[in-house]
């Protein structure tokens, strides 16, 4: 990594750390949802078997749901810069496209690291009031293993602020939740509801990115359960790191031209 | 003396539009050039292609003979830029829009000293600790020059830099900028006939993509046969235009 591409980082996180939609978007959002998911939790019977709401499965869907929005706010920060001239001053300087694109995704994944962090010491909290059991280590081991993920959800929103703008690109995010959310896994069990549900559900990578949170949660790590979604969430991440330094560098050229 | 920028035949086209038209110019090493012109005329399509943000349609560009098509590295290292809309970024103090810049074009150890140096040039003591986006247009646009020259250019381009200041705060930019004079070429492009007066050495009037008269002011007087360059301008638009 280039000190200027450090430089651009420290920029950036810096202007995130001062603007309060981070904290909003990024902390304050997924542990609302926690809490909220666990008061629901609460009022499921037990007789019912149904596990997704309990704090140990619903820590590692809230940490994927977090990620969705640290997508947001990727797109939202490379929109913002691109619809005033401050990018455009930077063109002019030496930095190359590459400065960019690790600039701008470095500071996500340190925004999606303290993101985890904040939403599994909530969790933890949780399960010692409602008295559920969840590990330390496992959390420990699980805000690691969720940044393969993050990487994948930054990526994507690099790649719709780099070629959208600051009306289409938050919209695109926001279908990106709700399919991220839902086809993922993180409200309802996919494994339990079988069909072609499950089917599409497993076509995705937001299903594997929750399944790698809730197995490393566990300690579990099982082939099918840990391993296997995470060589396809390694791979779906990527992709989508070599599609957003492309994009990026294909728009910075359309840009200079 | 040395050309610090010489263009031949450099073009500019938009579809339709040729915004820049076969333009060959040689701008002296140490001067301060003004690009005059109405709306249109092509003034901040030649300062884009000249730090690397456009590329010429037609036609070669070079600075301190680097030549901005197959050379930009070499060329953005020499250059610094102002640009018409305040480029600065809005949640960092201005301290910090200093030091970021600084760090794109410095080495570590010198950033320090140049961020002082740029503070103490521009007067921004007193604002270095206030987010850019709490400062007036006129601190801003101290901030974006200051910003522009502390990476040491050897040529700046100011896009229109005191464009809608008031009379005072215009007056103390023509200072700051007057200072930078003897430490680097200018190329300067704006719509204030008094601003061009007081502060270029050599004016460059373009029209429709192309310079329609070059010269000091003297000599553009003498050229039209006109007192002040507001008449001077007029006399060669029209003439351009007709």
């Amino acid at each position: 990594m280039t000190y200027r591409a450090l430089n651009f980082t420290k920029r950036n996180l810096k202007e995130m750390s001062r603007d309060s939609l981070s904290y909003i978007f990024c902390v304050a959002f997924p542990i609302v949802m926690l809490v909220i998911m666990s008061i629901v939790n609460s009022s499921i019977p037990k007789e019912s078997g149904m596990t997704i709401f309990r704090i140990d499965n619903l820590a590692g869907g809230i940490a994927v749901f977090g990620q969705t929005f640290v997508m947001l706010f990727a797109a939202l920060n490379v929109t913002k810069d691109r619809s005033g001239s401050f990018l455009v001053r930077l063109f002019a300087s030496p930095m190359k496209s590459g400065d960019f694109t690790a600039g701008y995704i470095l500071p996500m994944l340190i925004v999606a690291f303290v993101q985890v962090v904040i939403s599994f010491a909530a969790a933890k909290v949780t399960a010692l009031v409602t008295g559920t059991e969840l590990e330390i280590a496992g959390l420990a081991f699980a805000a690691f293993a969720v940044l393969p993920s993050a990487l994948m959800f930054t990526s994507i929103g690099f790649i719709f602020g780099t070629l959208f703008n600051e009306k289409s690109a938050p919209g695109l995010c926001s279908i990106i939740i709700s399919l991220g959310s839902f086809l993922g896994g993180i409200w309802f069990d996919v494994d339990r509801t079988g069909g072609a549900m499950e089917k599409i559900c497993r076509c995705t990578p937001f299903y594997y990115a929750t399944k790698v949170a809730r197995a490393a949660i566990h300690l579990d790590l099982g082939k099918e359960t840990f391993l296997f979604p995470m060589l396809i969430v390694l791979g779906t991440a990527a992709v989508m790191t070599f599609l957003a330094c492309f994009v990026f560098g294909k728009r910075m050229r359309a840009d200079l031209s | 003396m040395e050309n610090v920028i010489v263009t031949n035949g450099l073009t500019k086209c938009y579809k339709e539009k040729t915004a820049v038209d076969n333009l060959s110019i040689a701008i002296p090493e140490g001067k301060l050039v003004a690009l005059l012109g109405v709306n249109g005329a092509g003034k901040t399509t030649t300062i884009r292609m000249l730090s690397c943000l456009s590329k010429p349609t037609r036609g070669t560009a070079e600075v301190y003979g680097h030549d901005v098509i197959k050379e930009p590295d070499a060329v953005k290292r020499l250059v610094g830029i102002s640009t018409q809309d305040t480029a600065v970024a809005e949640n960092l103090t201005v301290r910090e829009n200093l030091e970021f810049m600084a760090g794109i074009y410095l080495e570590k150890d010198r950033i320090a000293a140049a961020v002082e140096t740029a503070i103490d040039a521009f007067s921004l003591r007193e604002y270095e600790k206030k987010p850019a986006k709490t400062l007036s247009g006129g601190w801003k646009r101290k901030l974006s020059i200051a910003m522009a020259i502390i990476g040491e250019p050897k040529v700046l381009f100011l896009d229109e830099p005191t464009l809608g200041l008031d009379v005072l705060a215009r007056r103390e930019l023509w200072r700051e900028i007057e200072g930078l004079k003897d430490r680097m070429s200018i190329i300067l492009t704006t719509h204030y006939m008094e601003e061009a007066e007081a502060l270029a050495d050599r004016i460059f009037v373009m029209i429709n993509g192309r310079v329609a008269a070059e010269g000091t002011l003297d000599e553009l007087e003498e050229m039209t046969g006109k007192k002040g360059l507001e008449e001077v301008f007029v006399d060669i638009a029209e003439r351009g235009t007709r």
